[in-house]
């Protein structure tokens, strides 16, 4: 009895090793922070390779969170839980690099729109970048503009008067909804500020450490911000998908959010957006996915890194909507019609990198943290400008 | 022969055991302790130094500017609130609820809390005191205050994560006092009756007294949750606005995993370890005695 219980664990120890080792030697795996619909609409890029190459791919949702938590035990074993990773930040991307495969022999850095590849170091290409979103302004209603007599503002005193009318009208909570969450709402707003009346290249040079957010022209910027909130015209922090529904409902006029926001209301065809004005960027945040060298099969994955910064994955997202190709080899005419709209938003601008996940590291949350703190005591301006210097890598 | 067998059926019930606490607690202690001494390769005390000085840890000028206080006082705030809360509720409602019928009910349903994982209570919490849909500003409102989100001010937000948590821990004091009402001899109260007690002095001079070993390992419990709270902060207000919520744990997090310094997040590890040893003492002692 004991002998057969025995000999039945060896072979069945030794089949598992055998499948585990030839049967699935094949698949890749790719970890992406999408779910739910997001997931869905991920998939047929997916599939679209495996059409392509035979290579099977696995997909498993992680967040951001988990695998910053995840990732240094992993690698510190010399293992990795996919083979392609969607990560963001910079500085994680610097401290990680011996961990992280060259992609430069697979992806052309010319192919891209210019700004959204920002992943070498020491002239290694760590990351690629697949499609992206914009931040391109103040959302609104164009039904709920055209029943308030309201237009887009075109100078900043226009802006402040179209801001005063609008806290005027009955039933409206605050002109402009402020999204809250682990804050990021928040940052994007505030980015919008840094780019439109500091310049882009302000953003780039608070991105690169080479100003102080303490400097004058910082300051400057916030001031106009520290206004409008200290007058009123941002609401409340509110978790973002809950004061969205509130906006829809008319209870805010306008809603600083990215492009992705077209895919989530009720009447896309609505949709108006501004920019503040003298906006000379727009922020373009392509999500960017690393390639672990601890990954089996880095041939296979660098032709699914290759993929998925190509002119075809990109075609499938994009096609699919709620996402903007980074390759330049898309064209316009796969985009739904609303997403074309967003697309074309990026023409005659300079596409910049998103601020807060390009410095990453432990600036990211108390960026998004002193900003909730400013948005409620917008007085205390100082303190916000000091944590952020400090928290600066 | 039989000294030798005891043995040997010692060893191998014990070291199993001792396997997974060398690899699972000594090594990883150990481990925390010489990393939070190591910075840039080198033995010094500067992690220790960098975490002290910082206004995360501690943070005098909170006191005129208002919040951050710093990690360090807030996790005192915690304890100083909400350690008497919980013991006074928890021991208030195993008292009442003895002898109430149906208090068995009332008692699992308070116990829910305890049952319920911290996350969801985190969550439930920034619900609990949300502006347009919290119960908090619907009650407020009732008497005229100007509704808001209270985890969104610095001057709020602690003290409603704080105050917010109590009915989540307060189940775990409650059942233990309740249990330990159970062991009195009631033939005691009995002779105090007899000798003309008031129910106060009876409480006071019985109840309080016998319930001491529980008061105890209630309090050495409480405390550890109230160091080591995490799960609640991070889902309600991530410490904010302002780092205004913020605790040891969490800064323990933000230093190892979106600062990646392993070196200072492991100084804040020794901090919590060596105040959770200290706390530990008494109750270790107070187990001792009883044996």
């Amino acid at each position: 009895m004991f002998k057969k219980f025995t000999l039945i664990l060896v072979l069945s120890v030794l089949l598992i090793s055998l499948v585990s080792v030839f049967g699935f030697a094949e698949k890749l795996t790719l970890i992406g922070p999408w779910a739910g619909a997001e997931q869905a609409g991920f998939m047929p890029v997916l599939e679209a390779f495996t059409e392509k190459t035979g290579i099977d791919v696995e997909y498993k949702v992680y967040r951001f969170e988990d695998l910053v938590t995840m990732l240094p035990a992993q690698f510190a074993a010399k293992k990795t839980p996919g083979d392609v990773i969607f990560m963001s930040g910079t500085e994680w991307m610097v401290k990680n690099a011996k961990h992280l495969a060259d992609l430069s022999d697979v992806i052309n850095e010319g192919d891209f729109v210019p700004g959204t590849l920002v992943s070498k170091v020491d002239g290694k290409l760590l990351a690629g970048t697949f499609t992206g979103k914009i931040k391109p302004g103040f959302w609104y209603s164009k039904s709920f503009f055209s029943k308030n007599g309201l237009t887009v503002p075109q100078t900043w005193d226009e802006l402040v008067t179209l801001l005063q009318k609008i806290k005027m009208i009955p039933g409206i909570e605050a002109p402009i909804a402020s999204g809250d969450g682990t804050g990021w709402p928040l940052s994007d707003v505030t980015e919008h500020f840094l780019v439109s009346f500091g310049g882009p290249d302000l953003q780039k040079d608070l991105i690169a450490g080479n100003i102080k957010w303490e400097s004058n022209i910082v300051k400057g910027v916030f001031e106009k911000l520290v206004f409008l909130l200290k007058s009123g015209y941002f609401s409340e922090p509110a978790e973002w998908t809950t004061i969205l529904k509130q906006w829809e409902k008319g209870e805010y006029a306008l809603y600083f959010m990215g492009s992705w926001i077209t895919g989530m209301v009720g009447n896309p065809d609505d949709l108006g957006v501004f920019s503040l004005p003298g906006c000379e960027g727009m922020v373009f945040g392509p999500d960017y996915f690393n390639v672990p060298i601890y990954s089996k099969n880095i041939e296979d994955t660098k032709k699914l890194a290759a993929f998925l910064s190509g002119k075809e994955g990109q075609t499938v997202s994009a096609s699919l909507g709620g996402h903007i190709a980074t390759n330049l080899g898309v064209p316009v005419e796969v985009y739904p019609t609303v997403d074309r709209g967003v697309a074309e938003l990026l023409k005659g601008v300079q596409s910049l990198p998103d601020l807060d996940d390009t410095v990453g590291g432990e600036f990211q949350p108390a960026f998004w943290d002193q900003l909730k703190l400013l948005w409620v005591k917008p007085n205390r301006l100082d303190d916000v400008l000091k944590v952020l210097d400090e928290k600066m890598p | 022969m039989h000294r030798k067998a005891t043995f040997t059926h010692l060893a191998i019930f014990i070291l199993p055991a001792l396997l997974l606490i060398c690899v699972f607690v000594f090594y990883p202690c150990l481990r925390t302790i010489s990393l939070s001494f190591f910075s840039e390769g080198k033995f010094s005390l500067h992690n220790y130094y960098e975490v002290l000085k910082s206004r995360d840890t501690i943070n005098l000028e909170g006191f005129s500017k208002g919040f951050p206080l710093g990690t360090l006082l807030h996790n005192l705030l915690w304890i100083t609130i909400h350690l008497p809360l919980t013991i006074f509720l928890g021991l208030f409602l195993a008292v009442y609820l003895k002898n109430v019928k149906g208090g068995s009910i009332i008692k699992s349903i308070i116990f829910l809390g305890m049952v319920m994982p911290m996350i969801t209570g985190g969550v439930l919490i920034r619900f609990i005191f949300d502006k347009n849909i919290g119960i908090v500003n619907e009650f407020l409102k009732l008497f005229g205050f100007i509704p808001k989100t209270w985890t969104a001010y610095p001057e709020t937000a602690l003290f409603s994560l704080i105050f917010g948590s109590v009915w989540l821990w307060a189940g775990f004091s409650m059942i233990l006092y309740s249990a330990g009402l159970e062991t009195i001899p009631k033939d005691l109260y009995e002779a105090a009756q007899i000798d003309g007690a008031s129910s106060m002095k009876m409480f006071f001079k019985i109840t309080i007294p016998l319930l001491k070993p529980i008061t105890i390992v209630v309090v050495t419990m409480t405390l550890l949750w109230e160091l080591k709270i995490f799960d609640i902060v991070y889902v309600a207000t991530m410490g904010g606005p302002g780092s205004a919520s913020n605790v040891l744990a969490l800064q323990m997090y933000t230093y190892a995993f979106k600062a990646l310094n392993f070196g200072k997040s492991s100084v804040v590890a020794v901090f919590l370890a060596v105040i959770a040893l200290a706390v530990s003492i008494p109750m270790a002692r107070s187990a001792g005695e009883r044996r």
